[in-house]
């Protein structure tokens, strides 16, 4: 119970909790009130950064599939444009369109999970699988341009992309994104009690957002207008018109709310990329042979970009070998579950730890990486 | 904008931002002067370290941090990069400019390449628990030794 008869008590939420994922907290209790709470991340280092100074950069293409299980295009996208950048080189214009499609799809199905997860968190199964099964969608249409469902083994690669998109895929995005506006639904099905979980609940002030490093929805929501595709542009963004959404509260439900409104703005960018799409080359010639490995010129690049759950970023340094000298990776999750969940935490009811929790938009792995 | 930040620094500390591309920019200083140089440029806007990295250099018996800046207002990217002995490494905490983000990437870089922040109030084991063995991302960790 206590060394100094205080009366408290200490529990685990995680990794064994059913929402939990691979990641546990060790909360301090007074009651039902957190006093203190401690983070305990782990679980799924895979010790990545490592793994690459072993690999060429086509393999690691492949690794950087599982640094986020929940978004491995976007980071297969931050790889392949941190080596285009050390090489000086830039993939082809069509190979570009199919990126930004690919990794705003990735966006949604992100959210998705996203909603899913929180709507678990709150007992409100209805939208878990509302969520899910939209997702499906979505997967769908990986599974035609990438050849898998969830890890595209490199699709987005160094030079351009893997392969062509298949006849008539277009029909069958611009289906999904049907089926995905359909999912406004979810303004309908946000009851009395889905407010009254949310709102209010885990505030994070934009001062202490900053501080603890948080970035991405989490910052947005919290009050400021920051995204790495507006004010760091890469691939096509900046031709792009979309908007940031923005929130004041810092709640949870403001975090839900972002995450929604961007649902939108993704839809609205791979439409413009669509019309858009040219034809000609999907891969850089230099590097079009994937199994002929390629020198990597000695310098280093810090690329930065915005996944769905925040910046991610690699710091990538050669030597001039065939292999990165190292490759540093940022995941935004790292920042989300270790400072700013346990500050968050403090002071809250046990009861919303899986609410605050899943609001934060995490994923284990790429904080573990 | 880019210009304005290189004379400020050069002013202060003498030493030269390079300019590599649009809103990227690298910079080299002595360890002594490190913590001024972070103190001054977080003044300047620079609120967010995005990301805190090592790397080792064996050959030259030297590592190196490098400390990876984003300005929100000036939508700049600054890297300021020091090197320091490799022979028990250690360099000044940053956690008083950067509070809990900072310190949470120095636990990590304590663990993983076994320098030490002195400064920073909490350097415990983080993803490898239970482990005692040489830092595993040294060049010279011999992994193949580590799991006979």
């Amino acid at each position: 119970m206590s060394e100094d008869n205080q009366n408290y008590q200490e529990f685990f939420f995680g990794p064994a909790h059913p929402g939990s994922g691979n990641f546990s907290v060790k909360l301090k209790l007074e009651g039902e009130k957190i006093i203190a709470a401690k983070s305990i991340p782990g679980y799924l280092h895979r010790g990545f950064e490592k793994l690459m100074e072993y690999r060429t950069p086509m393999q690691n293409a492949v690794l950087s599939d599982r640094i986020c299980v929940f978004e491995p295009l976007a980071w297969n996208l931050v790889h392949a444009n941190a080596v285009e950048e050390l090489m000086k080189i830039q993939a082809p214009e069509r190979a570009k369109h199919i990126r930004v499609i690919l990794a705003e799809l990735s966006r949604i199905q992100s959210h998705f999970i996203w909603y899913g997860a929180l709507s678990m968190a709150l007992g409100f199964d209805t939208g878990f699988k509302l969520a899910f099964g939209y997702r499906d969608f979505i997967l769908d249409v990986f599974e035609s341009i990438t050849g898998a469902r969830v890890y595209p083994a490199g699709y987005i690669c160094p030079g351009g992309v893997r392969r062509d998109l298949p006849e008539g895929v277009e029909e069958k995005i611009l289906k999904t994104l049907e089926k995905i506006d359909e999912m406004r639904l979810w303004e309908e099905l946000e009851n009395p009690t889905f407010q009254a979980r949310t709102k209010g609940v885990g505030v994070l002030k934009l001062e202490d957002a900053l501080k603890l490093g948080a970035t991405g929805p989490v910052l947005r929501a919290s009050g400021m207008k920051t995204d790495v595709r507006k004010d760091d542009p890469y691939e096509l963004y900046s031709n792009l018109d979309f908007d940031i959404p923005v929130e004041k509260e810092g709640d949870a439900y403001a975090r839900f709310r972002i995450g929604l409104r961007e649902i939108k703005e993704s839809v609205k960018i791979i439409r413009q990329v669509l019309k858009k799409l040219p034809q000609g080359e999907i891969m850089e010639p230099s590097l079009a042979n994937l199994a002929v490995p390629y020198n990597l010129p000695e310098g280093e690049v810090y690329v930065r970009q915005e996944a769905a759950r925040g910046e991610a970023a690699i710091y990538l340094v050669s030597d001039g070998g065939i292999k990165p000298y190292r490759c540093k990776v940022r995941g935004p999750s790292f920042f989300h579950l270790l400072p700013v969940l346990e500050h968050l935490l403090q002071g809250e009811q046990i009861a919303d730890v899986p609410v605050i929790y899943w609001s934060l938009n995490h994923c284990p792995a790429d904080m573990d990486r | 904008m880019e210009n304005k930040i290189q004379e400020k620094i050069y002013s202060q500390f003498g030493v030269e931002a390079k300019r590599e591309k649009q809103r990227r920019m690298w910079l080299k200083i002595d360890q002594e002067r490190l913590l001024d140089l972070l103190r001054f440029l977080n003044v300047l806007g620079f609120e967010e370290l995005s990301g805190l990295s090592a790397l080792d250099w064996p050959k030259q018996e030297k590592m190196e941090l490098v400390y990876h800046l984003w300005s929100y207002q000036e939508k700049m990217l600054l890297s300021v990069k020091t090197m320091i002995a490799r022979e028990s490494p250690g360099i000044d905490s940053v956690v008083s400019i950067w509070g809990a983000s900072a310190q949470i990437q120095e636990r990590e870089i304590h663990e993983l390449f076994g320098i030490d922040f002195p400064g920073n109030p909490d350097l415990s084991e983080l993803f490898l628990e239970d482990y005692s063995g040489p830092p595993p991302f040294l060049k010279d960790f011999n992994w193949r030794k580590h799991y006979e």
